[in-house]
């Protein structure tokens, strides 16, 4: 039994619930989105054929006040089960959007109500939470993504311009083999729903302080992002503020990975802000930054090599807070042919015959994850912040997300609290490893 | 004794137009997949086959009476670079060389081989290339001293299983096979996947004389290699046969390796988690 037959037999067994909880207010929602198939325009005769929110790609900016309850309807005009996942909240399981929760499918056709009070503060997102498997045009595969700010009660906002970019890839395709197992390949790259040259360029004056908050919304592929010629701070990862801000020249970003980068314009001209590698720029991923009274071709400077350490932006001293518990978590992939994706098992098993982990309200947890495979594999914890301790043996302490990327051959240790009672999903948020097996469930007891 | 000779010499003339019918020299022995090297990417391979059992000398000769060297007992040794033009093209170059006892280690010649396939970006069903190869081989080792082939390539993968199929065709543009004009010579290859890094397989190679007036059975080349391939990283090519000829027209029985090693020039690949670049 793979992912998508879990799903299937999981959304029969959930129709009296959708039924229940598919209540329909009198009264309009607050937001409102529809899902339906679209036809994108990435550039001038390159259209994608996808299925998005509100006829849009990204789906409409979600800012909310924090602690403030929200209502959102959701309107299925797709021909398959829906759901959409309120990606870095905490709130219940049944609103979480993940079917493996508990949270109803939305019947093709049909409609649900979400009804949450939206927090902690800062840069959340919204998406599907479904299973593509083998066929790469659904999922995350799709343009079923969006941003969602909750807005803190008390903002420094120590920026002139605040401007939300998504990172996507387009028309996938299985490649690879050789001497490696299938991998997700893709065609085009955008930044929001455009290719690099096609959009209206982002306007900016000297010695303005821009703040850019940037999503990885790819299914599989992490990304390298650089503003030619430019420093970026990093003030935020995945929404909350890091403890040690810091100066880079270019950032990476794993599948479902935030980042909120400040960036001082001190050097007018008309710049690219894009992928490091050059063939994913060329397949679109960029995006043109004009100072006022600047012209020409946008310029592309090469950042110089860098390295990517969470470690720069955390404390470097060990957490002080110790875990009530300990438990292991082993990552291996099951090779299932060259022509095939790998499967995936945490301790030895994979999805949904992975174990279920008992968790007692209050209880601090230490996550320690071993990494036996050759992937990486940017970790999600659903309705829960964790703060990362442990790369690779090195402690760190203060960097609290709800994406982790755990390297290659690799250990990484994180902590979180159980403050939020109900069914919580761990998986690896590459869309070909969570379809085959990288999931398990976290249940209090 | 002079009947017997003459009989002798009968059966060795009839053996030298299976010969020139021979499109597959023991030099490269591979059946091709349609992927290409990669951009800023080298592929160094070292093709080793080994003649057990092969042609002989003529009586009273070095060469057999095609005037050729004999394969009996001869160690091929071709040294492939191929290097990536693109993400659909590569451009290959051999260099090929035959030990034998007595006869010492001799350059045999060389090829060029500029390769395109079809882009992932078509999103083909199969894999499809093309290659075109067209080089020189000395008349000591080879009657045909320049010749080319047109190599189409079409392969699949589904699940452990892989299938490809080359069916190539030649041509000759000096010696005695240019009268005979274009000769079909396919390949196909299918193999299964014991483990991520062992997989096992069987090799067909052929030579089925001119497109336009097949030999007969007998007299074309057939030969069978089960196969071992080891994929132990992505940057190495390791690949092991024993290879049995059907006809009398083949070589009966040759040994073949092939160690390949992949030079990324780019610090890291696309895709790479660890840097920029």
């Amino acid at each position: 039994m793979d992912r998508r037959d879990f799903l299937v037999g999981a959304s029969l067994a959930m129709l009296g619930a959708a039924a229940k909880t598919n209540l329909w207010a009198q009264t309009p929602a607050d937001v409102r989105l529809e899902i339906a198939p679209l036809k994108l325009e990435i550039a001038p005769k390159k259209e994608i054929h996808t299925v998005a929110y509100n006829g849009r790609v990204p789906g409409p900016l979600i800012r909310w006040p924090e602690g403030k309850p929200i209502t959102i309807d959701v309107v299925n005009r797709t021909d398959v089960p829906e759901t959409v996942h309120w990606h870095g909240l905490w709130i219940p399981s049944e609103e979480d959007g993940a079917i493996e929760e508990g949270s109803p499918m939305i019947t093709p056709g049909g409609q649900r109500r979400y009804s949450f009070t939206p927090r902690p503060a800062g840069f959340r997102w919204y998406h599907t939470h479904t299973s593509a498997g083998h066929d790469l045009k659904r999922a995350m595969y799709t343009g079923q993504f969006g941003c969602f700010y909750i807005e803190p009660k008390q903002s420094p906002g120590a920026y002139d311009q605040e401007i939300f970019l998504t990172l996507h890839d387009w028309n996938a395709y299985m490649g690879g083999a050789g001497d490696a197992s299938m991998d997700a390949f893709y065609d085009y790259a955008t930044i929001n729903d455009r290719m690099l040259g096609h959009a209206d360029p982002i306007k900016v004056r000297e010695g303005q302080r821009v703040l850019f908050r940037v999503l990885n919304a790819s299914a599989t592929a992490m990304h390298w992002l650089a503003l030619a010629g430019h420093d970026l701070t990093v003030v935020a990862m995945d929404g909350n503020e890091v403890p040690q801000p810091a100066k880079v020249q270019a950032v990476r970003l794993a599948p479902a990975e935030r980042i909120d980068l400040l960036v001082e314009m001190n050097r007018p001209g008309v710049w690219v802000l894009g992928e490091t590698r050059a063939e994913i720029r060329k397949a679109g991923m960029g995006i043109v930054v004009e100072y006022a009274n600047q012209q020409g071709a946008a310029k592309w400077i090469d950042p110089p090599e860098t390295l990517w350490d969470y470690t720069l932006f955390a404390k470097t001293e060990p957490s002080t807070t110790k875990p009530d518990q300990r438990i292991p978590l082993v990552f291996e992939s099951k090779f299932h042919g060259h022509g095939d994706f790998d499967y995936w098992m945490i301790n030895g098993k994979s999805f949904p015959k992975t174990e279920t982990i008992p968790l007692k309200e209050g209880d601090r947890y230490r996550l320690a994850m071993q990494n036996k495979s050759s992937d990486d594999h940017p970790i999600h914890l659903h309705r829960h912040t964790f703060e990362v301790t442990n790369l690779d043996g090195k402690p760190l302490s203060g960097l609290r997300k709800d994406v982790v990327v755990v390297k290659a051959k690799s250990t990484a240790e994180i902590d979180f609290v159980a403050a939020n009672p109900g069914a919580t999903l761990f998986h690896c948020h590459q869309q070909t490893h969570m379809d085959f097996g990288f999931m398990m469930l976290l249940r209090y007891v | 004794m002079t009947r017997y000779r003459a009989l002798f010499i009968l059966v060795v003339l009839a053996f030298a137009n299976l010969r020139l019918a021979k499109a597959q020299d023991n030099y490269e022995i591979q059946v091709y997949g349609s992927d290409t090297v990669a951009p800023q990417t080298t592929m160094l391979e070292l093709h080793s086959n080994f003649t057990v059992e092969g042609s002989y000398p003529a009586p009273g000769s070095l060469f057999t009476a095609e005037g050729v060297y004999p394969t009996n007992h001869a160690e091929h040794e071709t040294v492939e670079i191929t290097e990536g033009l693109s993400n659909w093209s590569e451009v290959g170059f051999y260099i090929f060389t035959s030990a034998r006892s007595g006869d010492g280690w001799q350059w045999v010649g060389d090829h060029i081989r500029p390769r395109v396939r079809a882009p992932d970006s078509w999103h083909w069903p199969v894999g499809v290339s093309l290659s075109m190869e067209f080089g020189y081989q000395r008349a000591l080792f080879s009657q045909d001293t320049w010749t080319m082939e047109l190599r189409p390539i079409i392969d699949k993968t589904i699940g452990r299983w892989y299938f490809t199929v080359n069916p190539a065709l030649e041509r000759s543009f000096h010696g005695p096979s240019v009268s005979q004009g274009v000769g079909f010579s396919p390949s196909a290859k299918f193999s299964y996947d014991f483990n991520k890094y062992i997989s096992g397989g069987l090799e067909y190679y052929a030579a089925y004389g001119s497109i336009t007036d097949v030999s007969s059975l007998h007299n074309q080349q057939q030969q069978f290699f089960p196969t071992i391939d080891l994929n132990v990283s992505p940057n190495w090519e390791i690949n092991f046969g024993v290879g049995v000829g059907a006809t009398a027209g083949t070589d009966h029985l040759i040994v073949k390796g092939i160690l390949g090693r992949r030079f990324d020039w780019t610090h890291h690949r696309a895709g790479s988690s660890a840097s920029t670049q």
